[in-house]
């Protein structure tokens, strides 16, 4: 009895491969993140905070996996600055708690992504959404997501080239609501122009690297490198 | 054995716009390799994505591709190949594609990156990767699928001369093999040794022989004897001994001298691919916010990004980042407009270059080689009192490559101190003194007589 049980085990841990295990963690994390983001726009007020604790959670995860959450944290200071400021002149002081709400909705939405960003490699996100999605979206969406670090890296690097070019864009500078348009144009317009060459080169390059050839793409899973 | 032949391709990008390539005549044979040279702009990557079949246009005349063909194609900037996160996840995009078995993606995966000289863990972030190590990647990404031509475009530009030497021997392997290549290179003659047939393409027709402009300085009589004189300049930056590292990582490089900047000087900081000069640059720039304080003096003050005005210029790689404006004219006036300088110095500096033909042209629409023109020169016009210039002189034809030193030249005689990265020596009778960044140390170095430029 007791030997069939560990043939038994043993049988199950064959099958269960290791490259099974990654997809299917990335399967439930990327469900978990579809359901954690969605609970943050339908949930009622009161539940926002058990939802913040479980956001909580994956933060501190996600910082033990080296991620940065200085993005998600400038973002939210940005939206709350913006959403209050808005709150404040249409509806006045009373309803700018309701504004902090909105804003903490928006940011308990991007914490699961910023998450699964970290924890989660694109190419296994992609073989996941390959599976209920046509093969080139999923990899359009991978490939995305593989982005997302360098264009962080060049939207920074950008701002820091314009601030040397002397672009009225540092944060002493946007204080002053003049200066805003100039931030549009000195570092939103060349990144956007960037996106589009970008865009247009990588397809290029996942062409001349027989993209689309095979209509049952295989997906490449990294051994773990033995110390 | 034939591999692809075109009889009479002619290629645009649009109806109303000049044909790019004009009645090529090619034809390309198993163990062949051809290079293709000619002027900045002239349709040199066009013809390659023509013979990698990754065009989005149609073209005119006959291309004929054996039927079993597989291209493989490098395109000059490896930052925007890259479709993975991973090394190991980059190389394997192709079998992936081809629909090979995960469990045999490995050792093939592993040995086209021991071909290219990139010994690295399959995870290692390709963001920490130099550009010339992507570059390698690239070609590793190619090599896995064992294409029968393969294409590269200006390998010689982005690659050190360890990283030359390394694909030279890969290349001369797999020719022996029986693979065709192509290569678009300013530089034929760091290929010499490999190549077969020479073409050059000139206004959209393509004709046998060696384009006689190529990127090599011109041999300049070392004029080093005023060193010294140009060393009674005032400190302009200065650097006490260091360790240089990112946080959380092992030293990348130690410099146990320091070193100083001099009014009116030009030094170049020589290093391989990824052995830290743009690091270091954005260091003194201010653009890096390391946990471990660098000693760097940067006029007088320590690196801080924005306080300097129009007093330090940066010019980084890639210069088609930093352009936004609808004219090459108002993109100079940019800064002339924000630190209130005269902004008829624009006009005056496309004067001097030769460039005012572009002064309305959108700055979006120029060749590489424009683009990191008009972007230095709209540095130059500030007349820094330190500009720092991240490898300035890659992928610049001889036309090109005599203003960038026209400029450097008469910028370090208004007293600018000058320092411009280069993953290969740079022989010009202008450089005052060497840093050199090799083996994870960064220490001046002497630069000799019988030193030549490399290629």
């Amino acid at each position: 009895m007791w030997v069939s049980c560990r043939r038994w085990r043993l049988r199950a841990r064959r099958r269960w491969s290791r490259e099974k295990q990654e997809t299917t963690l990335c399967a439930l994390s990327l469900f978990l993140v579809c359901v954690l983001s969605a609970c943050a726009f339908v949930l009622p007020a009161d539940l926002l905070l058990p939802l913040a604790a479980v956001n909580g959670l994956l933060v501190l995860h996600g910082l033990a996996h080296r991620g940065s959450i200085m993005g998600v944290v400038k973002l939210g200071v940005i939206q709350l600055t913006i959403t209050l400021s808005l709150y404040l002149l249409l509806y006045g002081v009373d309803h700018l708690a309701q504004g902090a709400v909105v804003v903490g909705r928006i940011i308990l939405a991007t914490i699961p992504g910023w998450w699964l960003c970290i924890t989660a490699a694109p190419e296994r996100i992609g073989e996941v959404l390959s599976a209920f999605l046509p093969s080139k979206w999923a990899f359009v969406v991978a490939a995305s997501l593989s982005l997302l670090p360098y264009m962080a890296d060049e939207v920074r690097e950008i701002y820091q080239i314009q601030c040397l070019r002397g672009a009225r864009i540092t944060p002493k500078a946007l204080r002053n609501p003049k200066n805003w348009p100039e931030l549009v144009y000195c570092v939103l317009f060349p990144v956007l122009i960037q996106l589009l060459k970008l865009s247009r080169q990588m397809a290029v390059a996942a062409q001349s690297r027989h993209f689309g050839k095979s209509t049952r793409a295989t997906h490449w899973h990294s051994p773990r490198d033995k110390k | 054995m034939k591999l692809l032949e075109l009889d009479g391709v002619s290629f645009n990008y649009g109806s109303q716009l000049a044909p790019v390539l004009q009645e090529l005549k090619l034809s390309i044979g198993a163990g062949q390799c051809h290079c293709v040279s000619g002027p900045t702009g002239s349709g040199k990557s066009s013809l390659l994505n023509l013979l990698a079949g990754v065009l989005s246009r149609p073209h005119e005349g006959d291309i004929w591709r054996h039927p079993e063909l597989v291209t493989g194609l490098v395109m000059q900037d490896p930052q925007t190949q890259l479709l993975r996160q991973t090394v190991g996840a980059e190389v394997a995009f192709a079998l992936e594609n081809l629909g090979i078995p995960a469990e045999n993606m490995l050792p093939k995966v592993q040995l086209a990156l021991r071909r290219v000289g990139l010994f690295l863990r399959l995870d290692t972030p390709v963001s920490t990767l130099s550009l010339g190590q992507k570059y390698r990647l690239m070609i590793a990404a190619q090599l896995v699928c064992e294409p029968h031509l393969l294409l590269l475009d200006e390998p010689w530009a982005q690659l050190d001369d360890h990283g030359v030497s390394e694909l030279l021997a890969v290349l001369r392997n797999l020719i022996a093999e029986g693979m065709a290549l192509v290569l678009v290179e300013h530089n034929a003659a760091a290929f010499a040794e490999i190549i077969q047939h020479y073409w050059q393409l000139e206004a959209g027709r393509l004709s046998e022989g060696i384009y006689t402009v190529n990127d090599a300085p011109v041999q300049d009589v070392p004029v080093r004897a005023w060193g010294g004189a140009h060393h009674l300049g005032k400190v302009l930056v200065s650097a006490e001994a260091f360790d240089f590292c990112f946080d959380g990582c092992q030293p990348l490089f130690s410099c146990p001298q320091g070193f100083q900047l001099h009014a009116g000087e030009i030094v170049t900081l020589v290093g391989d691919n990824g052995a830290g000069k743009t690091s270091l640059l954005k260091s003194l720039a201010g653009m890096l916010h390391l946990k471990l304080r660098l000693p760097l003096k940067v006029l007088g003050r320590k690196p801080k990004l924005g306080v300097y005005g129009a007093e330090l210029g940066l010019l980084l790689q890639r210069p088609s980042r930093q352009l936004f404006e609808t004219n090459v004219l108002a993109e100079m006036q940019f800064s002339l407009n924000r630190f209130e300088l005269p902004t008829a110095r624009a006009e005056q500096m496309l004067l001097d270059l030769e460039l005012s033909a572009l002064a309305e042209q959108s700055p979006h629409k120029l060749s590489y080689g424009q683009q990191h023109l008009i972007a230095l020169a709209s540095l130059a016009c500030l007349q820094p009192k330190v500009l720092l210039l991240d490898d300035p002189l890659a992928g610049m034809d001889k036309e090109y490559y005599r203003k960038v030193w026209f400029l450097l030249k008469r910028l370090s005689a208004q007293g600018s101190a000058i320092l411009m990265t280069s993953h290969r020596l740079v022989e010009h009778s202008a450089v005052s003194r060497q840093l050199s960044l090799r083996q994870g140390l960064l220490a001046e170095e002497a630069i000799g007589m019988e030193e030549r430029y490399v290629g």
